[in-house]
């Protein structure tokens, strides 16, 4: 069992949340152990979050991609998203959404319709500690995976084979754990279906004739259902998205013997998530001192996380949606089927250095264009909701504390502090001086430029 | 006994435990970034004096449809199967023996005509890949079909070229890419050599602010990657306002095409004018990947490239900067013969590449495509493997040795002509290379590396400076390969002497060598 204590407990937030505040930090210690922080909040269903308008419901139509229309749904949808994880309070939901997106990656350039996508993403939602097989059977006939992997229209007698092969190589059983061969059988089984608007259509005259056809092994009439049940009797299929998950919470260098014990578990638990996920919060390896501060934090994570570590409450959206293009990971349109690769992925000199851009823009209300942001920070009331507001040297260690997971060495904590004192002393240091919001904010906007910062 | 460790392997644990940080950056250690470092003087150089060669790389990304780039418009079985999407010859522009450039290039077509593009046909590899990802990695690291690298060929050449790297950092950049998701072309093992950016005032002041330290990160793996991390805030503290400061000094002497790849060619004039010593330079445009309805969008994509490339080419020129610059264009494959049933054309593989510069020595490179000699997948063979063309310009325009440039690829790749100093015939009768001791002056041993092309019988010795053999270090026959002998020179009286290398093909190679 891992020890309780505030080191911990913040990076099981750091992991399964888009970042946390100081009351966050302070909610989560209430609970007093991680059985109780992970069974009544982080693993808690909750109801899904009503809609971003009525467009949702509309029936696609090529004039809503005429009139400019789709383009602004899909804006209001993104920000609809990043609002959620603002407000996802101490829950991993919207983590798995965004890991379902990423797993299951499809492009809004090719699925056109935001409808498609949102009806996805809610589903991902529903599905966030659900069943993995049936979630892979939703998806398989989800109108919008239909659309980006051509499933639509393909028709038995001469089938694509486009969703077929990533259904094996990146949703299920990875490379190397099925031949060319399976993905022909298998792309005549996933034959006949058709997206009408919202819904998806299965016309038995497109799909496949023959009496039988064999995949991975075993000769059967299969129909999607029952294909993705024979794939999740594979070995390789829970090995698989349980190496996933690992890399996505807690390394991107997976422990293969750990992999291997959750991938039981998964099984155990007929790939039931939530259970999966807290073997996984609860295994003394997830909290393993080594690998505390080594992930690189997606775009999400920083932008989200940082807005929720200064407690903007209303953080500007068309910032982040802007800022969220330079740094690479647009909500609704991953690079390709495989998703984002993550992890050093993020990084090159240009949106590292776009990163430290968008943390001043907290600070200083302006963009790097010079625009406005909405939702600045008050850098003296932000001071005073700390009980060590007036003494410098604790509040440096404070903020460290809250917002660096990596262990600071000495030199970079004087750094900090050197900042704000700005030529003063522990001693002559309060927030009444005049000029101490400038002091503030170089020492917040140097904590948020720490390349240690870029890790949680 | 401990195992001696290369080069290589030091480099790489140094990296390793350093992060890749600079040791050398102590003067940026726990500061904020502010001042101009004091080795920017160095970037003012005198007109005339002699200045690095640099190569830039334009990266069409998507897959370049060659066959309506370089256009085989006399022959009719390009129209068989291009019914919609072929391009008529009275509409293209004539190159020679039967091919055309794509109407929009009419820059590149005013540049052709005065010499200064080399086009190089049917360039791809065997077993050719048509995955944008792989096929991409491929071009990127200069590897096999098969076999896969995780470090790009010029990042292998530029961890020859600065063998400091990453325990000091040059003062200029090593490589510099427009962009913002750094290719693997600029990526090894010891780390990331490239500075990427999109706009040089908009760098400095983004990396404003942010602070470097040179403290080692623990050995763990959250070390590693704050070691990654520091190495590219070191990396963009120590060339932001050199790269800032060359922008500003920099000049373009015309205005470019308000494009995307204008602007990064723009750029990239600037710097290079400014005396920047950066070699390598990587561009990209996109959307290539034309698979339906591709005339007008295809054509579009080439209007914009040639009226960037003439107006890079006419701003370097302007400014005596033509001999020093040469620019090469790749694609991950060429696309399909036939045309789809969407107007387009699906992927395919080879297709031409081309070389852009005063240095080049300018036409048409290699037999016409044959349209039906043709893979089982229905595309056009490949002639010239692409690695041929970069060792040609690692070699012929960069400077680059026979020897290195083997090490890059692991393979020798004969030349193509494609620049003035290029052999002339094609395929190059490759015979022998022969690398300047190490070291010199040399004390009692001297590392003596040399190259045989075709199996033959060689010489190597040494000769006093009247023309008299001293030393014979080597005699007999050799396979093809690169060999390399520690020379016991201990004998030899202090002076100057002649390193000879003679081949049995009559070919006769000299080295200097002083001896302390």
């Amino acid at each position: 069992m891992p020890i309780w204590n505030q080191q911990n407990v913040s990076h099981l937030l750091a992991r399964s949340l888009f970042g946390f505040s100081k009351d966050d930090l302070t909610k989560a210690m209430g609970y007093g152990s991680f059985q109780d922080l992970i069974d009544k909040t982080i693993l808690v269903d909750a109801s899904l979050p009503t809609p971003p308008n009525a467009w949702v419901n509309t029936v696609p139509a090529q004039t809503q991609l005429n009139d400019g229309s789709a383009g602004r749904w899909y804006t209001e949808m993104t920000n609809w998203w990043y609002s959620s994880m603002v407000n996802e309070g101490l829950n991993v939901r919207e983590k798995m959404v965004l890991f379902f997106h990423n797993h299951f990656s499809n492009e809004r350039d090719k699925v056109s319709y935001p409808q498609n996508m949102y009806h996805q993403n809610q589903l991902f939602r529903k599905f966030a500690f659900g069943n993995f097989k049936q979630l892979v059977k939703e998806i398989t006939i989800d109108p919008s995976m239909l659309i980006y992997l051509d499933g639509r229209g393909s028709r038995g007698s001469g089938p694509n084979e486009n969703y077929a092969r990533e259904l094996m190589e990146l949703f299920t059983l990875g490379i190397g754990n099925y031949t060319e061969t399976d993905i022909k059988q298998a792309a005549k089984v996933l034959s006949g279906w058709s997206v009408n608007g919202l819904n998806a259509v299965f016309t038995t005259g497109s799909w496949y004739t023959e009496a039988s056809v064999t995949v991975l092994n075993k000769t059967a009439k299969f129909d999607y259902k029952t294909l993705i049940d024979h794939i999740f009797d594979q070995k390789a299929t829970a090995e698989f998205i349980c190496r996933k998950i690992y890399k996505e919470f807690v390394s991107y260098k997976p422990d293969e013997a750990f992999v291997l014990k959750m991938a039981d578990v998964f099984r155990t638990n007929k790939y039931e998530m939530k259970p999966l996920l807290r073997f996984l919060f609860l295994s003394e390896n997830f909290y393993n001192a080594a690998i505390i501060g080594s992930k690189i934090k997606n775009p999400a994570e920083l932008m989200v996380g940082s807005a929720k570590l200064l407690q903007v409450k209303s953080p500007d959206l068309a910032n982040i949606y802007e800022l969220a293009r330079t740094l690479q990971m647009q909500l609704f349109q991953p690079p390709n089927v495989a998703g984002w690769t993550g992890q050093r992925e993020w990084i090159s000199s240009t949106t590292y250095s776009h990163r430290g851009g968008f943390t001043d823009s907290l600070l200083t209300g302006k963009r790097y264009t010079g625009a406005n942001v909405t939702g600045k920070l008050d850098p003296i009331a932000f001071a005073r909701s700390f009980s060590n507001s007036e003494k410098a040297d604790k509040w440096v260690d404070d903020m460290v504390s809250l917002a660096i997971r990596f262990p600071l060495s000495d030199v970079r904590r004087k750094m900090l502090l050197d900042t704000i004192l700005d030529g003063t002393i522990v001693a002559n240091w309060n927030t009444y001086i005049l000029g101490t919001d400038a002091r503030i904010n170089k020492f917040l906007k140097m904590l948020m430029r720490l390349p240690e910062y870029q890790l949680c | 006994m401990k195992k001696k460790l290369s080069r290589k392997e030091f480099l790489a644990q140094m990296a390793w435990i350093s992060g890749g940080v600079g040791f050398g950056l102590s003067a940026v250690s726990g500061k904020a970034f502010a001042q101009t470092p004091a080795h920017l003087a160095s970037l003012v150089q005198s007109a005339g004096a002699q200045r690095g060669k640099v190569m830039v790389i334009i990266q069409l990304s998507g897959g370049n449809d060659g066959l309506n780039t370089i256009i085989p418009a006399e022959d009719d079985q390009y129209f068989v199967k291009r019914p919609d999407i072929g391009i008529k010859k009275d509409a293209a522009l004539p190159i020679k023996e039967g091919m055309y450039f794509n109407p929009a290039m009419t820059g590149i077509k005013k540049l052709y005509d005065n010499g200064k593009v080399s086009v190089l046909q049917n360039i791809g590899y065997a077993n050719p890949d048509r995955s944008h990802f792989r096929a991409t990695d491929i071009w990127n690291t200069g590897s096999d079909a098969k076999t896969v690298l995780d470090e790009g060929w010029a990042g292998r050449f530029l961890s020859a070229k600065y063998p400091q790297f990453p325990v000091n950092l040059p003062s200029h950049p090593m490589a510099i890419q427009l962009g913002s998701v750094e290719s693997m072309l600029f990526q090894s093992d010891l780390g990331r050599f490239g500075t990427v950016f999109e706009d040089p005032n908009l760098f400095y002041q983004l990396v404003s602010g942010s602070s470097a330290d040179t403290d080692l990160p623990p050995a763990t793996l959250a070390g590693e990657e704050l070691g990654f991390l520091k190495q590219v805030a070191t990396t963009s503290l120590q060339y932001a306002s050199v790269i800032r400061d060359g922008a500003t000094k920099g000049k373009n002497t015309l205005t470019y095409p308000n494009t995307n790849l204008g602007r990064q060619l723009g750029i990239i004039s600037k710097l290079i004018s400014s005396g920047l010593e950066t070699p390598v330079y990587l561009a990209t445009i996109g959307g290539f990947d034309t698979h339906s309805n591709q005339l007008t969008q295809h054509a579009n994509l080439w209007k914009t490239i040639s009226e960037a490339v003439l107006a890079f080419q006419t701003d370097l020129e302007n400014m005596n900067l033509g001999d020093s610059v040469a620019l090469m264009t790749f694609s991950e494959f060429g696309r399909r013969l036939n045309q789809n049933g969407t107007m387009g054309t699906d992927h395919g593989t080879a297709a031409p590449m081309l070389v852009i510069g005063k240095s080049v020595k300018g036409g048409l490179v290699g037999a016409n495509p044959n349209l039906k000699n043709l893979d089982a997948n229905g595309d056009i063979k490949f002639n010239y493997d692409y690695r041929q063309v970069y060792s040609t310009v690692l070699r012929d325009h960069m400077g680059v040795d026979g020897v290195k440039t083997q090490d890059i690829f692991n393979k020798t790749f004969e030349r193509l002509p494609i620049f003035s100093n290029s052999p002339e015939v094609l395929p190059e009768a490759t015979s022998l290379e022969l690398i300047t001791p190490v070291p010199n002056p040399v004390e009692n041993f001297a590392l003596i590396q040399y190259s045989v092309f075709d199996k033959m019988s060689i010489k190597l010795a040494v000769y006093d400076l009247v023309g008299q053999e001293i030393q014979v270090l080597f005699s007999g026959e050799r396979a093809v390969g690169s060999y390399q002998i520690t020379a016991d020179l201990s004998r030899l009286q202090a002076g100057f002497y002649i390193l000879n290398l003679i081949g049995s093909n009559g070919q006769r190679l000299n080295k200097r060598m002083i001896k302390q």
